[in-house]
């Protein structure tokens, strides 16, 4: 069986790019299994989703704890103490890593050991499809890794966006550059194994005083120190000669990321938690903000 | 058109049902993670492939007031809920099912807050166990959709004419895809044909009282214990339903799946989409030598006693995982299985195992570790005192949380 597991942000398309691998392996005639986790799931936030792959019939569910391959569709997430994309990796399993760098650069300054491919699919989908969705991409990619026929991607990708795009156009598009990833990786040779980690031992648990053992917090909260900045895609910058300190973009940001805080009275951003939603621009009436695709690595 | 096979979610599965069972009438409420099943036949019928009626409703026991409101006019009606919403309408499902109705509602299980959470356990639909709505559970997506066509023929046939729950396990079911036969809607049509309501319809030149008030013990009771009667012949009516259904679409569903049970000495007992970990562990066991099987309920009202007696018998020990807890109890199926077996000659030791509260994952060590209970209470014809299965690793990981939330306290 090969376990998958994509992780990417709210947006990008991590749900569809699982949902593309198993529809796939499923026309190849293959035991199928896909499922996304999210809770309070919105744009930007961490999302994981798992295709399960067999050609016998899978007595597995939920999660999968130790993937063969791994997507990594967002760079930044390597570093979310949040999501950890490398926990349970196999030491023979293969990551698939969004980034500008060389796989060489990408193992090196993330003290990885596993077989890496990189390919910067977010500038694919900007110059493609004119915007970072990456789902097509990535199912391309996770196919190609996970051994799938190209025909059986395309007859995927036909079926699971015809369900949610009517634009055929772009349904043509997404094909085109499915296909262009999934022929521009070379082929793999994953090794499978069984699962390895087969859980601790079950213990008693003790009676705890309702002090410890009721579902509240006592600690001071701790969400200003959750930074929010390396959800951009794209970065928003002031051209402060055009401004005319109108203050739109600061009642218009929903996160508050934007005031005043120089003494010439222009507005400017709080880098650290701006997550480049792109309204301040829409929204200006000058066109004094531009929007710089920003690549958040070393 | 023939039957196809398509990857579907548990909630499109629920869709496909009720889309073939040709619904009359949809009142809903969203709630997850239940929704997906209310989006997709909104689309449907938006699209015009489906020709019911929906209206959102501004809560879940105006809901259930409503699709029991229509199952009383004759139409065939459905609605779905989850979790908090199931609890939200409690009322009406005693009432519903009082006034002997034939709806069909599925309930897409999730732990109960608080505190409240999203995955699934089954306190949500066990306590509806007493309502008078029949159940029925469910391991994988096919059997979503095949159940809801039984439900309707069980739930119409005019030996029951009583409400029926299907359920199944949130997020590892409702959103994980798998491949599912869709049947034709000639074989469905020839299997569940349009309603035809005997007692309970609406037509102006009769009029009727329904759901009357009664005063008086003798008549309650009356009333009461004839549903329940009508319930319990609801287990032959369903044999009657899944061999036709068989027939029809070659695939089987007793009130109970035996698998490996034949020869075993040991047989865990487990509901719902978490059977498919315990049917894995199962076979890992046999290779090791160990004759143990696993018992799935599927029909949990009417309780499914001879079938269960019939499975269990003559083996050493059977071990009751259930994903749930009777706070001051512990396992609610536990005592449901004692008394069926109490009064027998010769009956197997019985362990209790509570395990995946809130969607917890049950690791292979937790099953190594009630098979290993089950081998030493057979050796020693002593139950151990039943047990959660948590983890150290979970243990642990738990404490760190409890650091991070500043506890303990002390003052």
């Amino acid at each position: 069986m090969l376990r998958i597991r994509f992780h990417g942000r709210g947006g990008q398309g991590t749900k569809i790019a699982s949902r593309l691998v198993g529809t796939a392996a499923f026309l190849d005639g293959l035991y199928a299994q896909d499922f996304p986790l999210y809770g309070a799931e919105r744009r930007g936030a961490p999302i994981t989703a798992f295709t399960r792959i067999s050609r016998e019939p899978i007595l597995e569910r939920g999660v999968i704890s130790e993937p063969d391959i791994l997507i990594i569709m967002d760079e930044t997430l390597l570093d979310d103490p949040m999501a950890m994309p490398l926990t349970g990796l196999k030491e023979d399993g293969v990551i698939f890593l969004n980034t500008t760098h060389s796989p060489a650069e990408a193992k090196n300054r993330y003290k990885i050991k596993a077989q890496i491919i990189t390919l910067d699919i977010t500038k694919i989908g900007i110059d493609t499809l004119g915007k970072p969705i990456l789902s097509t991409l990535a199912g391309g990619v996770a196919s190609k890794i996970a051994g799938i026929r190209e025909d059986s991607l395309k007859k995927a990708i036909e079926k699971e966006l015809s369900e949610i795009i009517t634009d055929s156009e772009l349904i043509k598009k997404n094909i085109e550059a499915s296909l262009y990833c999934f022929n521009i990786i070379k082929p793999v040779e994953v090794k499978t194994s069984e699962i390895t980690h087969k859980g601790s031992t079950v213990i008693s648990v003790p009676f705890e005083a309702a002090s410890i053992s009721t579902p509240s917090v006592n600690t001071a909260g701790n969400i200003p120190l959750r930074k929010t900045g390396n959800w951009r895609t794209f970065k928003p910058i002031f051209n402060y000669e055009l401004c005319n300190k109108c203050m739109i973009c600061v009642a218009r940001c929903p996160d508050g990321c934007i005031a005043v805080r120089n003494e010439r009275g222009f507005p400017s951003i709080d880098y650290d938690n701006c997550k480049g939603c792109l309204i301040c621009i829409d929204e200006c009436p000058v066109h004094a903000i531009e929007k710089v695709r920003e690549v958040h690595t070393w | 058109m023939v039957a196809k096979k398509e990857m579907l979610t548990g909630n499109s599965s629920a869709a496909w049902g009720v889309r073939l069972a040709e619904i009359d009438y949809i009142p809903a409420y969203p709630i997850t993670p239940q929704t997906e099943i209310i989006e997709t036949l909104a689309k449907w019928i938006s699209d015009g492939v489906m020709d019911t009626r929906m209206v959102t409703m501004d809560s879940e026991h105006s809901m259930i007031t409503a699709a029991g409101a229509a199952s009383a006019t004759g139409v065939r009606a459905f609605t779905a809920t989850s979790s908090q919403g199931l609890l939200y309408g409690f009322e009406m499902l005693y009432t519903v099912a009082g006034w002997r109705v034939p709806l069909v509602m599925v309930n897409v299980s999730r732990g109960l807050s608080a505190p409240i959470t999203l995955e699934p356990d089954h306190n949500d639909i066990l306590s509806a166990r007493d309502s008078g709505f029949l159940q029925i559970h469910c391991e994988t997506c096919q059997e979503v959709l095949d159940s809801i066509l039984i439900a309707y023929r069980l739930a119409e046939d005019e030996r029951v004419l009583l409400p029926v729950l299907v359920n199944m396990d949130g997020f590892h079911l409702s959103f994980t895809r798998e491949p599912v036969e869709i049947p034709d809607i000639e074989d469905v049509r020839r299997f569940l044909p349009t309603y035809n309501p005997k007692h309970a319809f609406f037509k102006a030149s009769q009029p009727m009282a329904q759901g009357i008030a009664v005063l008086g013990g003798p008549i309650y009771s009356y009333f009461k214990y004839q549903m329940h009667l009508a319930c319990m012949k609801g287990l032959e009516v369903y044999k009657e339903i899944s061999k036709e259904f068989e027939k029809v679409f070659h695939r089987s569903y007793d009130t109970v799946e035996k698998y490996m049970t034949d020869d075993a000495d040991y047989i865990l007992i487990m509901t719902n989409s978490f059977s498919t970990l315990g049917k894995a562990a199962v076979k890992r066991a046999r290779e090791r030598g160990i004759k143990i099987g696993l018992l799935k309920l599927r029909l949990l009202r009417p309780f499914p006693e001879e079938d269960l007696k019939n499975a269990i018998k003559g083996c050493k020990a059977v071990a009751v995982l259930d994903q749930n807890i009777g706070v001051g109890k512990g396992g609610i199926l536990y005592p449901e299985i004692a008394s069926t077996i109490y009064n027998e000659q010769k009956r197997p030791v019985l362990l209790s195992f509570i395990g995946g509260l809130g969607g917890k994952n049950i690791s292979e060590s937790e099953f190594d570790f009630i098979f290993d209970n089950m081998i030493k209470a057979a050796e020693t014809g002593k139950a151990p005192a039943p047990q959660l299965l948590y983890t150290e690793t979970e243990w642990n990981e738990m404490e760190k949380l409890k650091k991070m939330a500043g506890k303990p306290i002390f003052w």
